[in-house]
C-alpha cells in the first residue's frame, strides 16, 4: 500500500461517518418537522376550543345580563350583554373563516359555526329584540311564548356549541395520539438508523482499518526484514573486514582516513582512533624498497586517476615505530549510485613472509638449475681433459717435433675451452650482493656454451642472432638462470630434429594489449618451433608446481624466471602457436635498459646470418666460440 | 711396444677431438683403431668388421652408449666392451652390459691398461 492508497482509505474513513450521520439528521429533520405540524395543529384545536368556550361564555353572558334585565328591568343589568355582544360577532366570524377556508379548514365545523351564527343572529333579532322592544315600551317582558322562543335557540345554539367543542375536542385527542403515534416512530426510526449507521460506520471503518493494519503490518515486517538484513550485512561485512589478512584503509575525497581494520592498525602501528583524520601520507608512507624514494600513495593516486590501481611491486612501508615491512598494495575508487567520487578503499598485506618464501623457492629452484647444468659441466670439462691427459701422454711418449707441436696446440684449444666453461660455470654461480651492469649478449652466449652439449643431445638445431651493446642492471645468475630455464624448456619443446633460435634486441617503446606502455628495454626472445602449447596449459605455465614434464620438472622454472623478470622490473610472457608456419612457442623476456645504457646502437645488430630468424645452421651458434667451433685439423 | 698388433679396435665417440686423439695413442700402442662419431655408425662399423674390442662413449646424441652397447652384444655377445664417461655414476643396467667402464680423465695409461686386461694377450 503506498501513501495514496493509505490517504484515500482515511479520506473514506473520514467521509462515510459524516455521509451517515447527515443521513441521519435529514431523517430527524423530517421527523421533527412532522411531529411539529402535529403539535402546530394540536395548538390550533386548543385554540379553537378556547375560542369556541369563549363564545359560549359570552352567549352566556348575554343571557345572564338579559335575564337580570329582564328580571329588574334596570338597563345596567345590560351592560355585560352589550360587552358581549361587542366581542361576539368578530370571534363567530373569526372562527368561521378559519373553518371555511384556509389551511386548518374544517367544512363539517364551518356548517356547525354557521348555524351557532345564524341562530344566535336570529336570537338576537327575535327573543332579544323582541324583548328590548317589550322594555321600552314597559310592556311584560315574561312573555312565555317569547321566552320559551329565545330559550329553544339558546338550547339549539348550546347544543350546537357543545357538538363543536366535542367534536375539537375529539379532534385534538386525535391529533395528540397521532403525535404521540409520531413520537414513538420517530424514536423507533432514530434508534434504527442510529444503530445502522452505527453498524454501517462500523463494519466500514473496521474493514479499513482492516487494510491499512495489513498493509501497515506488511510495511512493518519488510521494514524489520530490512532492517535485520541491512544489520546482518554490516555484521558480515565488519567481520570481514575484521577478519580478513589484509589491511583496509578507507580514505575521504582529502586522503584523510575514515577507517581501517585491525590489520592496518597493525601494519602501520596507528591506533584507530588516532589515525582517523590524518592524511594517509602520514598513516601509510611508502618508500621504494630500492631507491628509498618516497611513493606516492595509492589513495592519492586513486584520486588523481579515478581509477581502480592495482598491487605495486617493491614498495616499503614505514611504520610508525620506525620499523619497516614489505606490502603489496592496491587502491579502489568508491563510488555512489551516480559515479560521483566519494573516497578511496585501500586493500595492502605484508608480503615479507610471501617474499621469503619467494626467495625459497628461488633457492631451490637455483639448485635444481645448478644440479643439471652441472652433470652438463661435468662431461663438459672432463671430455677436453680427456683429451688433454692422452695428448700429454702422447707428448711425453716422443714423437716428431711437428706432431709434438700439434699435440700442444690441440691441448691448449681443448684447455681454452675448459677456461671458458669453468668462466661461464662461476657466473652463473657466483651472485652478486647488488646488481650490476650486465651484457646480456655475453650472458647469453656464456649460457648457449654451457648449454651446447645439451643441445646436441637433443639433437637440437640453435640459431642466434644477439645485438651488441645492450645492457641492464641486474644480477647476472638469475637472469642466466631465467635464460637457462627457457633454453632448456625451448629445446626440449624442439624435439629431435627442431630448431630453436635466440634473439636479442632493443625494443623499441611501444604500448601492450592491455594499455600499459612500455619504455624501451631489451629484448630477449627464444623461439622453438616445437608442437606449441595449449591455451589452457598456457594460463597455468607460470603458476608455481606447475609442469608438463612429470618428475623431472620440478614446477617452479617459468614460476621464477617470471619472478626474476619482474624483480629486475621486466615482464616474461609466453606466446605460442599449435598449428601453420608459425607453430611453436616463442618466450620473451623484456628488461629495462640501464641508465648507462644510453648510447646509441642499431635495432638488431647484423650478427646472425641474413635469413632470419631461423636457419638449420648449427654454426650460427658456433660462432659465438669460433675456438671451439672450428674443426680440428689432425 | 705394441700388446697385440692383430687386434682391431673400434671406438666410438662424437667428441671428435677426443677421438683423434684417442685414436693417435691406440695406435701408438699399437692397435688397428676404427673410429665412429655416433652410435649408429659405430653399430654399422661393429657389424661389418672383424672388431676384437670397442671402446664406447656413453654420452652422445641420438643414441646413448648404452643402446649401442645393447645392440653390440646383440650382435657380437663376445666382443668385450669398454664404457667412457664423463660422469659418475652411470645407471646399472647399462654397467651391467659392459665389461669394463672408466671416468674420462683418468689418464692414457688407465685406459690401455683396462682395454689390455679386455684382450687376450
Amino acid at each position: 500500500m503506498n501513501l495514496n492508497q493509505f490517504r484515500y482509505i482515511m479520506g473514506q474513513v473520514f467521509v462515510v461517518p459524516i455521509l451517515a450521520l447527515t443521513v441521519l439528521a435529514l431523517a430527524l429533520a423530517i421527523q421533527i418537522k412532522s411531529s411539529a405540524d402535529t403539535v402546530q395543529q394540536i395548538q390550533s384545536s386548543d385554540r379553537r376550543i378556547a375560542r369556541v368556550t369563549l363564545v359560549s361564555k359570552l352567549i352566556v353572558d348575554q343571557e345572564t345580563g338579559l335575564r337580570g334585565f329582564q328580571v329588574t328591568g334596570d338597563p345596567r343589568f345590560l351592560e355585560p350583554y352589550r360587552q358581549a355582544e361587542h366581542d361576539l360577532d368578530p370571534v363567530l366570524n373569526r372562527l368561521y373563516e378559519r373553518m371555511h377556508q384556509g389551511p386548518t379548514a374544517n367544512p363539517q365545523q364551518a356548517v356547525i359555526i354557521a348555524e351557532v351564527r345564524d341562530n344566535y343572529h336570529n336570537w338576537k333579532s327575535g327573543f332579544v329584540a323582541g324583548m328590548m322592544k317589550a322594555a321600552n315600551a314597559s310592556t311584560e317582558l315574561r312573555d312565555p311564548e317569547l321566552n320559551m322562543r329565545g330559550k329553544q335557540q339558546m338550547d339549539s345554539i348550546r347544543a350546537d356549541l357543545d357538538r363543536l367543542t366535542d367534536q375539537l375536542n375529539q379532534q385534538r385527542v386525535e391529533r395528540i395520539d397521532r403525535w404521540q403515534r409520531q413520537v414513538k416512530l420517530m424514536l423507533r426510526v432514530l434508534f434504527g438508523l442510529a444503530l445502522a449507521a452505527a453498524l454501517l460506520i462500523g463494519l466500514f471503518v473496521r474493514s479499513r482499518l482492516h487494510m491499512v493494519s495489513a498493509a501497515f503490518r506488511g510495511s512493518m515486517e519488510e521494514a524489520q526484514r530490512r532492517a535485520a538484513e541491512s544489520f546482518r550485512s554490516e555484521q558480515e561485512l565488519r567481520t570481514t573486514l575484521c577478519s580478513i589478512g589484509d589491511g583496509v584503509i578507507q580514505c575521504d575525497l582529502e586522503g584523510r582516513v575514515q577507517m581501517m581494520n585491525p590489520v592496518a592498525e597493525d601494519l602501520t602501528r596507528w591506533p584507530l582512533a588516532e589515525a582517523v583524520g590524518s592524511p594517509i601520507s602520514a598513516v601509510f608512507p611508502v618508500i621504494n624498497e630500492r631507491t628509498r624514494a618516497a611513493l606516492e600513495s595509492p589513495v592519492m593516486k586513486v584520486l588523481r586517476l579515478g581509477q581502480t590501481i592495482k598491487l605495486a611491486n617493491h614498495a616499503l612501508l614505514l611504520r610508525r615505530d620506525g620499523t619497516e615491512v614489505d606490502i603489496a598494495d592496491s587502491g579502489a575508487p568508491i563510488r555512489d549510485k551516480d559515479g560521483k567520487l566519494l573516497g578511496v578503499v585501500m586493500v595492502f598485506r605484508d608480503v615479507s613472509l610471501e617474499r621469503r618464501s619467494q626467495e625459497a623457492l628461488i633457492a631451490h629452484e637455483k639448485l635444481v638449475v645448478s644440479g643439471r647444468v652441472a652433470a652438463t659441466i661435468a662431461h663438459e670439462i672432463h671430455n677436453p681433459l680427456d683429451a688433454v691427459q692422452n695428448l700429454l701422454y702422447l707428448i711425453r711418449q716422443g714423437g716428431s717435433s711437428s706432431e709434438t707441436k700439434e699435440y700442444l696446440r690441440l691441448a691448449e684449444s681443448e684447455l681454452t675451452r675448459v677456461t671458458e666453461i669453468s668462466r661461464a660455470m662461476l657466473g652463473m654461480h657466483r651472485e652478486a650482493t647488488s646488481a650490476v651492469i650486465i651484457d646480456l649478449r655475453t650472458s647469453l652466449c656464456d649460457m648457449l656454451l654451457l648449454m651446447e652439449r645439451r643441445f646436441a643431445k637433443l639433437d637440437v638445431h640453435v640459431t642466434s642472432d644477439l645485438a651488441t651493446g645492450v645492457e641492464v642492471c641486474g644480477y647476472p645468475g638469475e637472469l642466466k638462470q631465467v635464460f637457462s630455464n627457457l633454453l632448456a624448456n625451448a629445446a626440449e619443446a624442439a624435439g629431435q630434429g627442431g630448431t630453436v633460435h635466440v634473439e636479442l634486441l632493443r625494443g623499441v617503446p611501444h604500448v601492450t594489449d592491455t594499455g600499459e606502455s612500455v619504455p624501451p628495454g631489451a629484448v630477449v626472445r627464444i623461439l622453438d618451433n616445437g608442437p606449441g602449447i595449449a591455451p589452457d596449459t598456457l594460463e597455468k605455465l607460470f603458476e608455481p608446481f606447475f609442469t608438463t614434464k612429470g618428475e623431472s620438472g620440478t614446477g617452479l622454472g617459468l614460476w621464477v624466471s617470471r619472478g626474476i623478470a619482474a624483480k629486475h622490473g621486466g615482464t616474461l610472457i609466453l606466446s605460442s602457436q599449435l598449428t601453420g608456419p608459425d607453430r611453436g612457442t616463442i618466450a620473451e623476456v623484456y628488461l629495462p635498459l640501464s641508465q648507462s645504457d644510453s648510447h646509441v646502437t642499431p635495432e638488431i645488430a647484423p650478427d646472425a646470418a641474413p635469413d632470419l630468424p631461423i636457419t638449420p645452421d648449427r654454426q650460427a651458434t658456433r660462432t659465438v666460440n669460433a675456438s671451439l667451433a672450428s674443426p680440428p685439423s689432425l | 711396444m705394441p700388446v697385440s698388433p692383430q687386434h682391431l679396435v673400434l671406438c666410438v665417440d662424437d667428441e671428435r677431438v677426443g677421438l683423434r686423439v684417442r685414436q693417435i695413442l691406440l695406435e701408438r700402442a699399437g692397435y688397428r683403431v676404427l673410429t665412429a662419431e655416433s652410435g649408429p655408425a659405430g653399430l654399422d662399423l661393429f657389424s661389418h668388421e672383424p672388431i676384437d674390442a670397442v671402446i664406447l662413449d656413453y654420452s652422445m646424441p641420438g643414441m646413448h652408449g648404452g643402446e649401442v652397447a645393447r645392440r653390440m652384444r646383440d650382435d657380437k655377445p663376445a666382443v668385450p666392451i669398454l664404457l667412457l664417461s664423463a660422469y659418475v655414476g652411470l645407471p646399472s643396467e647399462v654397467m651391467a652390459l659392459v665389461d669394463l667402464s672408466m671416468t674420462k680423465g683418468e689418464g692414457a695409461a688407465r685406459l690401455l691398461e683396462k682395454l689390455g686386461s679386455l684382450l687376450p694377450a
